[in-house]
Formats: C-alpha cells, sequence, structure tokens
C-alpha cells in the first residue's frame, strides 16, 4: 500500500493520471497485430480481430452494394445485413492468398489474381467462370483493370507490374508490353487509358469495322472499297475489279457502312479522312442510301478532333462521346472555361440556342460577373453586347449569380436586361432592394406579385416608411386598401390618416357610424370625427349633411322615446312620413322646419301619407291651407290610385290650364276634357282626348272634337 | 321584322369547346379529392356552374351534398368537404370558421378550396393568418369564360366594375389576358387588336406578354377572328346609363336576365309558379325579336299567336291523323308555349312601360342626350327624388345629367344631393363619394383650376410609367366632353318626321332613333379606319390620348372571312342595347361581331355597384 500512488503521473500542478491493467492476457495469434483490422465497442464492449484483408472491391448486383473481402485463402461477400463465404467455380487449388481483384466497367465481370500467379475471371454474381490464366509471376501486380468492348464477346483483363503490362483471356498466349516508366491504368467503357510522365496511350480490342476492313489479306466489303478508292485515286482500272467484285456480292452498302463506322474508330485524322473518302466513294455508286450516317459521322469527328486536340485535351473515343452525349461534352467544355470552342461546336452542330448558344452564353456571363478586377459597368455592358435579346437567356439567374458573388450593384444593372419583369422581383427582394421590387412587381401587372413585395416591406419597414412608399405607388396602395377593407380596419384608418386624406376618412368614420357603432352616443361620436374629418377636407356639404344626421339621429331616439315605435336609421322623408302617418302632424311640421325640407317635397310627402291615411278631410284641408307648389294634379292622381273619383273630381277643377285635360281625363270626365282641349285650340290634346274616346257613350264627344278640328283647319 | 343574317355573313366559331374545358378541368379537380364529399358553393357562382355542369354530373363524381356559402355553420357531417369560391376574403373567413370550429370539436376532415377562376395570394395570406393554412389544400379552376350564347362570351366577373373603376385594383386584369390568351391558343391568333381605356391598354400588354413567353404555340395557326377590340366601360358610361327599350335589354332591366336565364314570376306566366327561361339564340322566337325596339315586338308576337291558332284550325278540319304531323303540333305547341311566355313578359313589360311615368322618363332621357332644357330636366329629376320614386333611378339620372353636361353646376349639385341624401338616407353620402371617383358625379369646376388639374393629369399621362400606374383619383378631373364627343361623331341623329323603328336607318335605333351608342360608333369608325387615324381629337376628348392602340400583323395568312369577324371586349361590363346595336351594324356592313364581357350590365347593376347600403 506504500507506494499506491506509484503510478500517478502528475500533468500540470492539480491533476494526475495514471494507467493499470483491466486484464492480463495474451491473443493466440501468429499475426501481428499490426496485421489485424481491429474492432472494438466502447462501454466495456467487446474487441474483435480480423487479419487485414489482402485486397477488396466493390460489387453491385440488383441494384445492391456488395463488398467482396479477400482474407487469405478465402473470399466473403458482405452486404448491408450478411457476411458470407464464398467460393469461385473452378479455381484452381493450392491458393493461399489473393492478391488483386477488378470488376469491369459494367460490374458484370470479376477477376482475381492469386499468390500462385493465376488468374481468375468470371461473372461478377460468382456463379460462373469465364476463363482462366496462369502466368506464373507471383509478385504482386500494380493494378489490374479489365479491358473490354460494349458488344464483344471477348474478354480480357490487362495486368501491371512495375515494368511490365499483360493482356491474358481466354487464350494460351498473353500480349506482353514492356513498360518504360510508372504507369497508371485507367479502365473505360471500351478499353484502358495507360498514362505515364511522358505519354499517355490507348489500349483496346480492335473493334470489329476496322478489324475487318484492316485484317491483312482481308476481302470483307470494306476492305474491297478502301482499295478500290485508293486505286482510283491513282487512276488505276483496278478501281473498277475492286467495285465490280463488291456489287456482284452485293454488298456494297454493307462495305460503304463499315468504311464510316470503322472511320469513327481510327484516332489518325488522316486515316480517318481515307476511310470516309472511301465510302463517300462508294457511295455515289448507290442509289438512296441514306446520307445520315456519314454526315453524322463526319460531324462527330470533327467535334472529336477538336476536343482530341492537345490544347484541349479530352481523348475522347467514338464510343465513349455516343455514350456521353454532346450535352455532357459541352457541359464539360463550359466547366474548363472553354466558352468558344463550346459555342463554335453548337453552332456547328446546329444545335437549338436554348440548348446550345443560349445556355453556354448564359454559363460564360455567370463566370464573367466572377472577374472581380473588371468594373460592373463594363462587365453588364460586355455581358448585354454578347448575350443580347438572345432567347433563353435568364438575365435574372445571371444577376442572382452576381449576387451571390456579393455583387449587388452588378445584379440590378443585370436586371435592368432582363425582359419580364416578374422574374427580377424575387432577386431584388432577396437583395433588400424591395422598393425597385415593387416597381418591378407594379411594371409586371401581376398583382399576386405586387402583394408579395407588399408583405415584405410591411415586415422590413416600419410603419410610416411603409406608408411612404405606397403612397408612391398608387397601384399598390389600392391593392392594399382593399386587403385592409376586408382584414384590417384600423390599418385603413392610419393609411388614411397618414396620408392627410380627410375625405376619405370622412368616409371611413361614416361607414363605422352605423357599421361598427351600436350605441347611439358612439355612433354620434363617429358622425361628429367624420364631420371634423370633412371639415378638414374642405368638403362642407358632407360636413353639414352629417351635422344634420347627428341631429337627426338625437331627435329620432328622443321620438323613440315619447312616442314609441320605430324612427331610428329612418332617412329624414321616412321620419316625417312615420310622424304624419301616426297622426302627430305638429311634430311633423316642427321637424320639417328645423331640417328646413323644402315646400315641395314637404307637400309630396303630405300628399302620400295622407292618401295612404285615406284621412280626406285632413288632405282637404292640407290643400287649402295655400296654394300647392306642385300644382294639383298629383291630388287627383293619388286619389285615383286609391280609387276615390269623388276625391279626385274635387281637385280636378283646381289643376291649372295646362294640365286641366289630363286631369278631366283621369277622373274620367271625356266631354268637360274635351272642351277644354277645344278652347284651348291645342291639337296634341285634342289628340289625347281623342285617344280616350272609346265606345258609343263617347261618340259625341269625338265627333265634337273631329268638328273643331275641322273648323281650326278652316280658319 | 327580324332582319335575317347577310348570305355572306361568316360563320360563328364554335364556342362550346370552352363549356367543355371547364367542365373536363372540374371533373378533374372533383376527382382530386376521391370519395364522397360535400360541395360548398359560393352563390354567384351557382348560375354558372349550373351551365357548365349539372347536379348529376357532379354525383357521379361522388358530390354528395350541395351547399351554398352563407355566413352559417356548416350541417354538413361529410369527412371531406369541398368549396367552390371566388377569391374573396370574406370566403376564406368563411372557411376558416369552419375549419376552426372542427379543430376545436376536435374533429379532423378533409377540406379542399377551389378558386375560380384563380387564386390570390391574399387570400393564401388570410388563410395562413388564420392558422388553416396546412389543413387545407388549394387548387384553381381556371373557368373564366362562360358562353351564354352563340356570340357572347361572359367571364360573369361583375365585380370587375367596381374593384378597376372605382378601387383602382388591377387583379382582375391578369385574369383577363389569361382569358385572351386562352382565347388565341384555342382560336387562332388575332391579325388586328385595337383598343381604347387604360385598362383595356393594360390588359393588352399583360395578354402579349403571356403570348411571348409561349411563342411557338399560336405560330403558324391560320387566325379564325380576325380582329379584337378592346374598350373599357369608363369610356362610355352615357350608354350604360340609359333606359333600355330593345326586348333583350328591356327584358334585362325589367326582370333582370342572370347568367342568360330569366325567371319569370306569376305575373308573366299567368299561373301561380315561377318559370325559368333560358334567353338564347336556339329560342327561335326571342332569337326574332330580342334586338327589336319593343314597340314592334307586341304585335309581332300577337300576329304569330293568331297565324298559329288559324294553323291549328285550319288543321282539325282536314283531320289528318299521320304520326308525324301529331309530332309536329305537338312541338308546335311547344314554341307557342314559348311565345305565349314572351307575349306575357312583353304584356307585363308594356303594362310598366307604357305608363304615363316611363314616357316621361324617356322623354328626360332624350332632352339630357341631346342638351335642352337642362333646367327642366333637373327639375324632373328633383321631383323624381322628392317622390322617392326608386333610389337607383333617381342616381343613374343624376349621373346621365352630370356626364352629358360635363359636371353638375355647383347649385344643382348640393341641392340634387341634399334631396337625395333627405329621400334615402345619409349612409349615401358615401355613395356620392364614390361617385365622384368614379367621375360618375361630378361638380362643375370653376375654369382655372381645372385647367390646373388638367395639366398635371396631361403631365403624368406623358410620363412614360403611368402607363402602368392607375391613379385611383386621376378620374377626378377627367371631364367627360359628352357633347363635343356627340357632335364630332354625329351621335344624335338629325331626323325628319318620325323615326321608323321598324325598319332602322342606323344604330340609333336601339334607344328609340334618339342617340347612337358612344362605345359602338367608336368601334364602328376604328374598324372603317383600320385605325385611329382621325379620331386624334375624339380620342383626347374621351382623355384616352395615351390608352388608344393599333396593333396589325401581316394579314397573309387571315381569311377574308375571318377578317369579317370581329371579337369585342368590354372591360367593366357591357349592355344588351350595345349588343343589338353592334348585331344591327353587322347585318349591314357583312361583318359578324362576338362579344366578351367582364360581365353583362345595366344602369341598375352600375348605380348598385357604386351604391353604398347598409350591411
Amino acid at each position: 500500500m506504500d507506494c499506491y500512488t506509484a503510478n500517478w503521473n502528475p500533468l500540470g500542478d492539480s491533476a494526475f493520471y495514471r494507467k493499470y491493467e483491466l486484464y492480463s492476457m495474451d491473443w493466440d495469434l501468429k499475426e501481428e497485430l499490426r496485421d489485424c483490422l481491429v474492432a472494438a465497442a466502447p462501454y466495456g464492449g467487446p474487441i474483435g480481430l480480423q487479419s487485414a484483408p489482402s485486397c477488396w472491391t466493390v460489387l453491385c448486383q440488383d441494384r445492391v452494394a456488395h463488398i467482396l473481402l479477400a482474407v487469405g485463402p478465402d473470399l466473403y461477400l458482405l452486404d448491408h445485413a450478411a457476411c458470407s463465404a464464398v467460393t469461385p467455380p473452378g479455381l484452381a487449388p493450392g491458393v493461399s492468398s489473393f492478391l488483386q481483384m477488378a470488376v469491369s466497367f459494367t460490374y458484370r465481370h470479376l477477376a482475381l489474381f492469386t499468390d500462385t500467379g493465376y488468374i481468375w475471371m468470371g461473372t461478377a454474381s460468382l456463379k460462373e467462370k469465364l476463363c482462366e490464366f496462369n502466368c506464373n509471376i507471383r509478385a504482386p501486380p500494380k493494378q489490374m483493370v479489365w479491358c473490354s468492348r460494349p458488344r464483344s464477346k471477348e474478354r480480357a483483363v490487362v495486368v501491371a507490374w512495375e515494368r511490365r503490362l499483360m493482356v491474358v483471356g481466354d487464350a494460351p498466349e498473353s500480349i506482353q508490353f514492356v513498360l518504360d516508366e510508372d504507369s497508371y491504368l485507367v479502365p473505360e467503357l471500351d478499353g484502358v487509358r495507360i498514362f505515364s510522365r511522358s505519354t499517355h496511350e490507348f489500349l483496346h480490342e480492335v473493334p470489329a469495322a476496322s478489324e475487318e476492313i484492316f485484317k491483312i489479306a482481308s476481302m470483307a466489303p470494306g476492305a474491297l472499297l478502301l482499295e478500290a478508292q485508293k486505286e482510283y485515286e491513282k487512276e488505276s482500272q483496278k478501281a473498277d475489279e475492286y467495285l465490280r467484285e463488291i456489287q456482284e456480292l452485293g454488298q456494297l452498302t454493307q462495305a460503304v457502312q463499315q468504311c464510316i463506322e470503322a472511320a469513327g474508330h481510327e484516332h489518325q485524322p488522316d486515316m480517318q479522312k481515307s476511310l470516309l473518302r472511301a465510302a463517300s466513294f462508294g457511295k455515289c455508286f448507290l442509289d438512296r442510301f441514306p446520307p445520315d450516317s456519314f454526315v453524322h459521322m463526319c460531324q462527330d469527328l470533327r467535334v472529336l478532333n477538336a476536343v482530341r486536340d492537345y490544347h484541349i485535351g479530352i481523348p475522347l473515343t467514338y464510343s465513349q462521346y455516343k455514350q456521353l452525349t454532346i450535352q455532357v461534352l459541352l457541359d464539360r467544355l463550359v466547366l474548363r472555361r472553354l466558352y468558344p470552342l463550346a459555342i463554335q461546336i453548337c453552332e456547328y452542330l446546329r444545335l437549338p440556342e436554348v440548348q446550345g448558344v443560349s445556355r453556354i452564353l448564359a454559363h460564360w456571363a455567370c463566370y464573367k460577373v466572377q472577374q472581380k478586377d473588371v468594373s460592373d459597368e463594363d462587365v453588364a455592358r460586355a455581358i448585354n453586347q454578347k448575350l443580347g435579346d438572345t432567347p433563353g437567356v435568364s438575365y435574372s439567374d445571371i444577376a442572382a449569380r452576381a449576387y451571390g458573388c456579393g455583387r449587388t450593384e452588378l445584379a440590378i444593372k443585370l436586371l435592368e436586361y432582363e425582359p419580364r419583369s416578374g422574374e427580377q422581383v424575387p432577386l431584388l427582394l432577396k437583395m433588400k432592394r424591395s422598393k425597385l421590387a415593387l416597381s418591378k412587381a407594379i411594371e409586371s401587372g401581376d398583382t399576386d406579385l405586387v402583394f408579395t413585395v407588399l408583405l415584405h416591406l410591411k415586415n422590413e419597414l416600419n410603419r410610416g416608411d411603409f406608408f411612404m412608399t405606397l403612397r408612391n405607388q398608387p397601384m399598390a396602395l389600392s391593392l392594399y386598401r382593399q386587403f385592409c377593407k376586408h382584414q384590417e380596419l384600423e390599418t385603413l384608418k392610419d393609411l388614411y390618416n397618414q396620408d392627410d386624406n380627410h375625405q376619405e376618412l370622412g368616409s371611413f368614420h361614416i361607414r363605422a357610424s352605423y357599421a361598427a357603432e351600436e350605441r347611439i352616443e358612439g355612433r354620434v361620436a363617429a358622425l361628429q370625427t367624420a364631420a371634423d374629418a370633412f371639415y378638414k377636407a374642405k368638403n362642407e356639404f358632407a360636413a353639414k349633411a352629417t351635422e344634420d344626421q347627428m341631429r337627426l339621429l338625437r331627435l329620432q331616439r328622443r321620438l323613440e322615446d315619447e312616442l314609441g315605435g320605430q324612427f331610428l336609421d329612418l332617412s329624414l322623408h321616412d321620419t316625417v312620413t312615420t310622424l304624419i302617418l301616426g297622426g302627430h302632424n305638429k311634430r311633423a311640421e316642427q321637424l320639417a322646419r328645423d331640417f328646413r325640407i323644402p315646400d315641395k317635397r314637404l307637400w309630396w310627402l303630405k300628399l302620400t301619407a295622407l292618401a295612404d291615411l285615406e284621412d280626406w278631410e285632413e288632405l282637404e284641408k292640407f290643400s287649402k291651407s295655400k296654394k300647392s307648389p306642385i300644382g294639383y294634379l298629383p291630388f287627383v292622381e293619388i286619389c285615383m290610385k286609391q280609387h276615390n273619383k269623388y276625391e279626385a273630381k274635387k281637385y280636378a277643377s283646381r289643376v291649372g290650364p295646362e294640365q286641366k285635360v289630363k286631369a278631366l281625363l283621369l277622373v274620367g270626365d271625356v266631354a268637360q276634357a274635351a272642351d277644354v282641349a277645344i278652347e284651348h285650340r291645342n291639337e296634341a290634346e285634342l289628340s289625347l282626348v281623342l285617344s280616350h274616346c272609346t265606345g258609343a257613350t263617347d261618340g259625341a264627344t269625338a265627333d265634337k272634337i273631329q268638328r273643331a278640328r275641322a273648323q281650326a283647319q278652316k280658319k | 321584322m327580324a332582319f335575317p343574317h347577310r348570305p355572306d355573313a361568316p360563320e360563328l366559331p364554335d364556342f362550346s369547346m370552352l363549356k367543355r374545358l371547364a367542365r373536363d378541368q372540374l371533373i378533374y379537380l372533383l376527382e382530386q379529392l376521391p370519395g364522397k364529399k360535400d360541395l360548398f358553393i359560393e352563390a354567384d357562382l351557382m348560375s354558372p356552374l349550373d351551365r357548365i355542369a349539372n347536379v348529376s354530373i357532379l354525383k357521379q363524381h361522388e358530390v354528395d351534398k350541395l351547399y351554398k356559402v352563407e355566413n352559417k355553420p356548416a350541417l354538413s357531417s361529410n369527412e371531406q368537404l369541398c368549396f367552390l369560391v371566388r377569391p374573396r376574403i370574406k370566403n376564406m373567413r368563411y372557411i376558416a370558421s369552419l375549419v376552426n370550429a372542427d379543430k376545436l370539436a376536435g374533429r379532423t376532415r378533409k377540406y379542399k378550396v377551389i378558386f375560380s377562376p384563380q387564386k390570390f395570394y391574399a387570400c393564401e395570406m388570410v388563410l395562413e393568418e388564420e392558422g388553416i393554412y396546412g389543413d387545407v389544400s388549394c387548387d384553381e379552376w381556371a373557368f373564366s369564360l362562360l358562353p351564354l350564347d352563340v356570340d357572347l362570351l361572359s367571364m360573369e366577373l361583375p365585380e370587375f366594375f367596381r374593384d378597376y373603376f372605382l378601387e383602382g385594383d388591377q387583379r382582375w386584369i391578369n385574369t383577363v389576358a389569361q382569358a385572351l390568351h386562352l382565347l388565341s391558343t384555342l382560336y387562332g391568333p388575332f391579325p388586328n387588336c385595337y383598343g381604347i381605356g387604360r385598362c383595356a391598354k393594360m390588359a393588352y400588354e399583360l395578354w402579349r406578354n403571356l403570348e411571348e413567353e409561349e411563342d411557338g404555340e399560336t405560330k403558324g395557326r391560320r387566325p379564325e377572328i380576325g380582329h379584337i377590340f378592346l374598350l373599357d366601360r369608363d369610356v362610355d358610361f352615357v350608354t350604360a346609363l340609359c333606359s333600355q327599350v330593345v326586348y333583350e335589354g328591356l327584358v334585362d332591366d325589367t326582370f333582370r336576365i342572370k347568367c342568360g336565364s330569366v325567371d319569370f314570376g306569376p305575373e308573366v306566366t299567368s299561373s301561380d309558379k315561377s318559370l325559368k327561361v333560358l334567353l338564347n339564340a336556339e329560342d327561335k322566337v326571342f332569337n326574332e325579336i330580342r334586338n327589336e325596339h319593343f314597340s314592334n315586338v307586341f304585335g309581332f308576337l300577337s300576329q304569330k299567336a293568331r297565324n298559329l291558332q288559324a294553323q291549328y284550325d285550319r288543321r282539325r278540319g282536314m283531320d289528318i291523323k299521320q304520326m308525324k304531323n301529331f309530332v309536329s303540333q305537338e312541338l308546335k305547341g311547344l314554341k307557342q308555349e314559348h311565345r305565349l311566355l314572351n307575349i306575357g313578359a312583353c304584356e307585363s313589360i308594356m303594362k310598366k312601360k307604357t305608363k304615363q311615368d316611363f314616357q316621361e322618363l324617356i322623354k328626360t332621357e332624350h332632352a339630357l342626350l341631346e342638351g335642352f332644357n337642362i333646367r327642366e330636366s333637373t327639375s324632373y329629376i328633383e321631383e323624381h327624388i322628392d317622390r322617392q320614386v326608386s333610389p337607383i333611378e333617381s342616381l343613374r339620372l343624376m349621373c346621365l345629367l352630370s356626364i352629358t353636361e360635363n359636371g353638375l353646376i355647383p347649385k344643382d349639385y348640393r341641392s340634387l344631393k341634399t334631396q337625395y341624401l333627405q329621400s334615402y338616407g345619409p349612409e349615401h353620402l358615401l355613395t356620392f363619394s364614390n361617385l365622384r371617383r368614379a367621375g360618375l358625379l361630378t361638380e362643375q369646376a370653376p375654369g382655372d383650376t381645372l385647367t390646373a388639374v388638367e395639366s398635371k393629369v396631361s403631365k403624368l399621362v406623358t410620363d412614360k410609367a403611368a402607363g402602368k400606374i392607375t391613379d385611383a383619383f386621376s378620374s377626378l378631373a377627367k371631364r367627360s366632353n359628352f357633347r363635343a364627343i356627340s357632335k364630332k361623331l354625329n351621335l344624335i341623329p338629325r331626323v325628319d318626321g318620325e323615326y321608323d323603328l321598324k325598319v332602322p336607318r342606323d344604330m340609333a335605333y336601339v334607344f328609340g332613333g334618339a342617340y347612337v351608342p358612344l362605345s359602338c360608333r367608336i368601334i364602328e369608325q376604328v374598324l372603317e379606319r383600320r385605325s385611329w387615324q382621325g379620331l386624334d381629337e375624339v380620342v383626347r376628348l374621351l382623355n384616352c390620348s395615351d390608352f388608344a392602340f393599333t396593333d396589325m400583323t401581316k394579314e397573309d395568312k387571315a381569311s377574308s372571312e375571318s377578317l369579317r369577324l370581329i371579337l369585342v371586349v368590354f372591360l367593366g361590363g357591357c349592355t344588351f342595347s350595345e349588343i343589338s346595336a353592334l348585331r344591327f351594324l353587322g347585318r349591314e356592313k357583312g361583318y359578324r361581331f362576338i362579344f366578351l364581357t367582364t360581365a353583362v350590365t345595366n344602369s341598375a347593376r352600375l348605380m348598385e355597384a357604386m351604391s353604398e347600403v347598409k350591411a
């Protein structure tokens, strides 16, 4: 116990650290720990040891990724759930370790290199062996890759050691190359690229068309055609012989096709040319050979040769190019900022502008905006000069990029070129140029867009500034007012206040006086506020009318209290009418005086009300109170309306001369009407009376009128 | 009677496709909510919907019960609710109240809102504010064109008038542009475009933008319709404010035609029930009389009825019992019913309209149009108000007086308003404020201030951006200049003797020979000139110097037939009188007009749109 702290080690002044043994144990292993993979779980969990795999690779089957792992003589297949041991079928015995494995470009095939110098080639599913080869080299290879070609049945693997390259396949022999330098292999779709410090080479299986044509002593139609063309150029008659030979076999079409196809697989432009020349020559002897394949091949080769140039350095083969598609190639060129070449290719292939030139120009512009050493003006001008109104170019996208680079001013300049104002808005908002965004939204005519900006502004600015902005944009203001009318009445009031728009404020309070307020005091107060506003708006008419309404409201309230019944909210006219109908004539007259109801209205009103009451006595008294300002014809009319001919007649006699005939006709006194009309010698009146003469009773009257007319004409 | 079309009149395009499109889209939207659902329909949309898809079609697509959207709690017990509404804020609040009530009750249902013709951001925002944006799914039913008749398309957006011309709210303009875009996609491009009015110009420009964004689609198509003419309602308020006297207009004024059909009450059907009747070109008798001055109609109908009766009697005598005859008689009988119905309507109208009052009203209107006896007309209007004849009619007459006279003189302006407030209540202070803002009822301003405002306005107009900005108050400064325009365009025909309404000479017949509708005259003049050339003075007087435009494209692809088809677009509504007048013009000149309007309107609808009513 004395030295219990002996294994305490101080770190600094206040802390100690110690280390003690948990278990004393010994792993019963042949290998050293450094040759193993160690996996240990925390919280005192278990420890696992596994000797390190000699090699491994990823397999892909049925869209699931597996890992193939080689540990000593065993192979394991791992997926997300399980680990199972596998044995490749037909594997030669005596393998104690796998040194390399390779999966083909298509993930269909697998090759294994063992420590015995033996190579197993089979399917990636490990269900079938394709072939095997023993190279007798036990040194572990640096690299092993598949070398295959689409649609080819040949399988071959390229194995590289320090200074040696070997191609092995389903054959007893292998091909061997010497490597002069350290090299690296890149498997491709249709072969293997090999590059070193000073060279870049391509190893592949010779494609069928090329093989047919160039194989020594080949009699394939393509070979003959190539030969024929060569002879033709030499102006030798052998050309004709070769051609005849092909034609006799009926293989000219095939020959042309072969030459075209082979041209695609040649790397040297000279060879491409002679093959295409041969194809072109052969085509002359064919009717109706569709020109597309030839034309497209010429175009494709021109593009390929351009990108293969060492300045560009994209050594695509024809098959790779077709697999890649022109769009992807263009993207790669754009990424390398090879804009002029990309544009030339687009123009040469006549790609539609939206996919081609415009897109590349847009990319160029996006790059251009990142050139910080050039001034905003210059960049914007340069971009606009190049892009102009090219269809499919979105200036707002370019501007977004400029903004992304922190060049807000440039972005705004670029947005100016955007023809669709609606497109400018989202970016302007992002750049916090909300006011500019508002004008642009208004220009676009899209009210939803305007509204979006408005809400932005509302959150961004304080209320006063927000209102000021609205003030300068009547269209947005109307829109916002409409919204407030339905959703935010108080804001509406504030808006009017801000604008000193007293007229609208007055209207606002008027509406409140009957829509929002219930109590009479509240209503009167609202009206008072309205009247004040109207005075400020110099609208005296409205102010006076509002004050009258306040008086009327109070009065109606009093009437309700004193007389009972419903008076509130009646118009002045209806209030007076109600009073008369209730028999409160004094009150009615008082009210009429107080509110200066014009005589004419009062007479109409009383007349109608009394007739409704059928109070004929009162009506007569009223009619005699003074000379009627509306004449007496209305009296006649209203009595007749109540079917009281007796009363009507009383008034008919008092009707003025101009309307006498009408009045008499109304009460049905045709004869007297005729007399008056004749007396007036008024043609229109005579016709009117005549049109009322119906039946036998009025016969005499009608005659009388006719006579009077005749007399008048004589005179 | 009933002038037939000239034999060379061009065929109208088939607009029934629009109905099919709308129906298919609606069905698609309903199917998006599979299973049984209850459908809540906004009242305004019921009639248009009825013309597109009837109840049985809705039932086929699993609509269980139909409800009207109104401010009442929903009784529906369905698990899925679908709302078919106009994009209005009050609808959003209604839906929110339903959803929130369900939430409180711990109930979960599926809600779908279908906006017609489009949704607005403001609506979605209200849904969000009410906290239910995540609970409902939103869709658009782009149903913006309803063919009411073979030559009449309506957007059924009566609120367009108030929203734009009073509130300065431009949200519907985009809808118009979309509708025009749809038409040009379906019926080919329009080689010639004309327009007048601020809204017309905006709609036109938006529409053009849409076409450019989607170009290629209509390129190379042969145009079916040669001309399109866009016209703002505020270019001509006068015509819309006049009493209508052609039959269809009169039926609209009297009974209110709603979405192409009318409800005839018991006084018309001479039975105790009401009857809903579709009024369009398919009704042969109606088609013959719709464009006639009403004084001709009654005689025509009685003659028809008498002929028919005579024919009937003869048949009985002949005693032929063939099935064929029976069927044809049966069919005739059906037709007769229609005839009788029209007679009933006509009688009812005659009863109302031949009364002394109506004749005096017409007389006053004519006096206002011609500009004589202004004092007398003013007293007539005053009496009209004093007697509480009709609030809407009085208002209409006041507006007519104001527009024809370039505003009321200050004394009349005050006294008429005072009288009106006394008759109909103080809330109409707001009505007057609205009318003033819309330029319908104004006060004559003293000379100097007017020129000041005018110069300000002209400055605004020369400002390039002004083409897109609506100043809600700019109309304040607008003078109607009706008298000068009337003289320039010869709107009041000089008549020696009686105007023969049976054989109309010009478009004035739609107003008893007293007045050629201004809107129609403008269209006639521009079509004659194929441009606004020579009409500069008129355009200036209309305050539209910057808003009159022509756009012609090469006509090589347009057939001569299509060049005689003209689409007239009325922004803010058109009246049946205008339609009749242009139909007449078409017959005279060998054109055919197609009408596209935001809604069919008349004077009463315009006035109601401007009126404040106590809720």
